[in-house]
C-alpha cells in the first residue's frame, strides 16, 4: 500500500479518506469488511431505480472534482438512458494539472472506492461498459486499479450479473502516453479513439456523441470515488457539509514551500490560511508565504494578503481565481514570481496541442518574452507584450481552457506582482530573497 | 513488403499487434497499445517499426507516426536503458528539482534529453508534473516513482544500476532479450 502523506482517519469531515490508513484497504476483502465497501453498489443495483440514484447525486450537490466543477448529478441526467445502442462511462484518470496528486492518492490507497463509484455511475446512466483513461506515467495506480478490477470480477461485482441483478457491468483500462491536453474531456476522447489528442468543438457534447460516437459520461476519479459515500450517507446529509453552493469535502494537494506537503481532505468553506498553516504546517522556518495557486497552476494566483479566502468555488471566483483541481501550490518569499510564471508558461507552450492559433502561437510568444525579460533585455515593450498576449489567450478564443490557463498565469501574476515584473523588465534586477540580481 | 528476417519487429510482436484492434469498439484505438509493444521490443520507435505497426493495423504509416510524435512517452530516438524522467514543474522546482537535474546531467555526462550516456545505460528528460507533488522533488525511473530526492539518493539510483549492469554478463544482443529484461523491471 502506498505511503500516506495527508488525510486519513475517522473524523466527521473525512468522507473520502475516512478509511485511508487501514491496512490492506486496497484489497476487496478489507474494503468490504472494514470500510463497508460495495454496500452502495448493492443498494443501487437492488433497491434503487437509476433515476433515483441520479436524483441522490443531484441532491448531494456534488460538483466535478476534475477542474471545471460542473454539477455531477446534472451531467448524469444529460445521458438519455433509454437511447438504443451502447453508452459509455469514461473515467478521467489522466491527472496532470501541475500541483495535483489527489487522484493518484485515491487510486493507490483505495482503488475499490473508484471501482464502486464507476459501477454505480454506469448503472445510473444506462452504460454497461466503462473505460478508465489513466495517465501513462501512473504505473502504481495502474497496477492497483488492475488488481482491484480483477478482484471485483472474481467476486462477480464486475460481470454479467452483479449482485444477481441482470445488468452486465464491465470496466477496462486505457493508458495515456504523456499529454496534459488529455485531461480535457474531448481531447481525452480523441486519444481513446487512437488519435492525436486535440479537443473537439462542442456541440455535440459527449453526453450525446462521446467515445466512438456514442453517448458518454465523463467523470473524474475523485468525483466517482465520492459517489459510494453519497449513497451510503444520503445526498441530503452530504449536502449539509461544506457551503450551500459548494457542498461536501474535497481533496486538496498542498505542495511547494510548506513543512508538511500532503493530500488533505477539506470541507468546503475553510480558509487557505487553515489549509496552508494548520494542515500543511506553513512555510519553512523564517520564511513567509508570498503567493499561492489555489486550484492547480491554471488557477489565477492569490497573494499572501488573500490567505483568508475560502476554498469554495464562489469565494474563489469573487477573488478572481477558481477552485480548479484543488492543487494548492505555495511559494515562499525566497522565490521570484517572474521565474515561476516563466516556468509555467513553458509548460503551457509545451503542452499546447497546436489546434487553436491563439494558444499555439501565444504561449510560445509569452515564453520568448519571459526569456528576454529574465536575460535582462526587457523594457516597457515586453511588459506590454505580456499583457497583450495574455489578453489574446483568454476569453474563449480557443476550443479548450489550455489557452486561457496560460493567460491567467500571466495576468494574475502581473496584477498582484507588478513591481517585481518592473524590477526585472525595466531595472534589470531581481530583488527577491536569495535570488541574486542578474541571475 | 520486407522479408520477415529484415523486419524491425519480431513476428511474435506483430501477431500480438494484429490481435489488438478486436479488443476495442473501433480498431483505431489499438494504435497506442500497438506502439507500446513495438517500443517495448526495440527500445524506441524507428520509422521501420512504425511502418510495420501501420501495416499490421491497416493504417497509413503517416497517421501512425502522427500519433507517435504527439505523445511524450513515445521515443523516436534511442534512449538509455534507464531513463530518468525528472519533474521540474513548479511544485518540484520550488523544492530543488533544478539542482537534481544539474547533478544528474553531470553524473551521467549528458547535456540534453536527446543524449545517452556513453555506456548506454542512462538518459534523462525534464518532464512536466508527474502528480506526486507531496513528495517533491521526485522522478520516475524504470516504471517507479522515487520521492523526496536528494543528491545522495540520486547517486544511489545511478550506482545501483551501474553495479548491477557490470555484475551481469554483457547485455543480450537480441532485441527480444532486452524486452524481457525491461518487463522484469516493470513488475519488480
Amino acid at each position: 500500500m502506498a505511503e500516506l502523506r495527508g488525510s486519513s482517519g475517522d473524523t466527521p469531515h473525512h468522507i473520502l479518506t475516512r478509511w485511508f490508513g487501514t491496512p490492506d484497504l486496497h484489497t476487496l476483502d478489507v474494503y468490504e469488511s472494514k470500510a463497508g465497501g460495495y454496500k452502495a453498489l448493492r443498494k443501487a443495483l437492488l433497491d434503487m431505480a437509476p433515476a433515483e440514484i441520479t436524483g441522490e447525486v443531484k441532491t448531494s450537490g456534488l460538483r466535478g472534482r476534475g477542474g471545471a466543477g460542473f454539477a455531477t448529478g446534472i451531467k448524469w441526467g444529460f445521458i438519455n438512458r433509454d437511447a438504443p445502442g451502447p453508452k459509455y462511462v469514461v473515467v478521467n484518470a489522466d491527472e496532470s494539472e501541475p500541483g495535483t496528486a489527489k487522484d493518484r492518492y485515491i487510486l493507490e490507497n483505495s482503488p475499490h472506492m473508484v471501482v464502486e463509484g464507476i459501477l454505480i455511475a454506469a448503472y445510473a446512466v444506462g452504460a454497461n461498459q466503462a473505460w478508465v483513461y489513466i495517465r501513462g506515467e501512473y504505473d502504481e495506480p495502474y497496477r492497483m486499479l488492475t488488481e482491484a478490477i480483477e478482484q471485483a470480477r472474481a467476486k462477480g461485482y464486475i460481470g454479467p450479473k452483479p449482485f444477481g441483478k441482470d445488468y452486465p457491468l464491465d470496466i477496462r483500462l486505457y493508458r495515456g502516453h504523456g499529454a496534459y491536453i488529455c485531461g480535457e474531456e474531448t481531447a481525452l476522447l480523441e486519444s481513446l479513439e487512437g488519435k492525436r489528442a486535440q479537443p473537439r468543438s462542442r456541440p455535440p457534447f459527449p453526453a450525446v456523441k462521446g467515445a466512438w460516437g456514442r453517448p458518454t459520461l465523463l467523470n473524474n476519479v475523485e468525483t466517482l470515488a465520492t459517489v459510494p459515500a453519497i449513497l451510503n450517507m444520503g445526498g441530503a446529509a452530504y449536502a449539509k457539509l461544506g457551503t450551500d453552493k459548494s457542498p461536501g469535502t474535497r481533496l486538496l494537494t498542498v505542495s511547494g514551500n510548506v513543512r508538511k506537503p500532503g493530500v488533505y481532505e477539506v470541507e468546503f468553506g475553510k480558509t487557505f490560511r487553515h489549509v496552508i498553516f494548520e494542515l500543511a504546517g506553513g512555510p519553512p522556518e523564517g520564511r513567509k508565504v508570498k503567493v499561492f495557486w489555489p486550484g492547480g497552476s491554471s488557477a489565477p494566483v492569490l497573494p499572501e494578503s488573500m490567505l483568508d479566502v475560502t476554498t469554495d468555488a464562489e469565494a474563489l471566483a469573487a477573488a478572481r481565481s477558481m477552485a480548479g483541481s484543488g492543487g494548492v501550490i505555495v511559494m515562499d518569499d525566497t522565490h521570484c514570481i517572474v521565474k515561476a510564471a516563466h516556468r509555467l508558461l513553458r509548460f503551457y507552450a509545451y503542452e499546447s496541442c497546436g489546434k487553436c492559433t491563439p494558444c499555439r502561437i501565444g504561449q510560445d510568444w509569452a515564453v520568448r518574452t519571459y526569456e528576454r525579460i529574465l536575460a535582462n533585455e526587457g523594457s516597457q515593450i515586453e511588459l506590454d507584450t505580456l499583457q497583450r498576449v495574455s489578453d489574446g489567450l483568454q476569453n474563449g478564443r480557443c476550443l479548450c481552457g489550455l489557452g486561457d490557463s496560460g493567460g491567467w498565469v500571466i495576468d494574475s501574476t502581473l496584477r498582484h506582482f507588478r513591481e517585481e515584473y518592473e524590477d526585472h523588465a525595466l531595472r534589470h534586477e531581481c530583488n527577491v530573497g536569495k535570488v541574486p540580481a542578474n541571475a | 513488403m520486407s522479408s520477415p528476417e529484415k523486419s524491425a519487429l519480431s513476428s511474435h510482436v506483430l501477431d500480438e499487434i494484429k490481435e489488438l484492434p478486436a479488443k476495442y469498439p473501433q480498431p483505431r484505438s489499438a494504435v497506442m497499445p500497438a506502439l507500446d509493444l513495438a517500443q517495448e521490443e526495440i527500445g524506441h520507435l524507428t520509422p521501420e517499426a512504425m511502418s510495420e505497426v501501420a501495416e499490421a493495423l491497416q493504417l497509413d504509416p503517416g497517421y501512425v507516426e502522427g500519433v507517435a510524435t504527439f505523445y511524450s512517452l513515445f521515443h523516436l530516438e534511442p534512449i538509455g536503458k534507464h531513463r530518468f524522467y525528472v519533474c521540474t514543474n513548479l511544485s518540484c522546482m520550488l523544492r530543488g528539482a533544478n539542482e537534481i537535474v544539474d547533478h544528474l546531467k553531470q553524473k551521467i555526462d549528458v547535456s540534453s534529453a536527446e543524449q545517452v550516456s556513453s555506456d548506454g545505460l542512462f538518459s534523462l528528460e525534464e518532464v512536466e508534473c508527474l502528480g506526486a507533488c507531496e513528495f517533491a522533488p521526485m522522478l520516475r525511473l524504470d516504471h517507479r516513482y522515487h520521492y523526496d530526492l536528494t543528491l545522495e539518493k540520486v547517486d544511489a539510483l545511478i550506482d545501483e544500476r551501474r553495479s548491477s549492469s557490470t555484475a551481469q554478463a554483457s547485455p543480450p544482443t537480441s532485441p527480444r532479450g532486452g524486452e524481457v529484461k525491461r518487463r522484469k523491471k516493470a513488475d519488480g
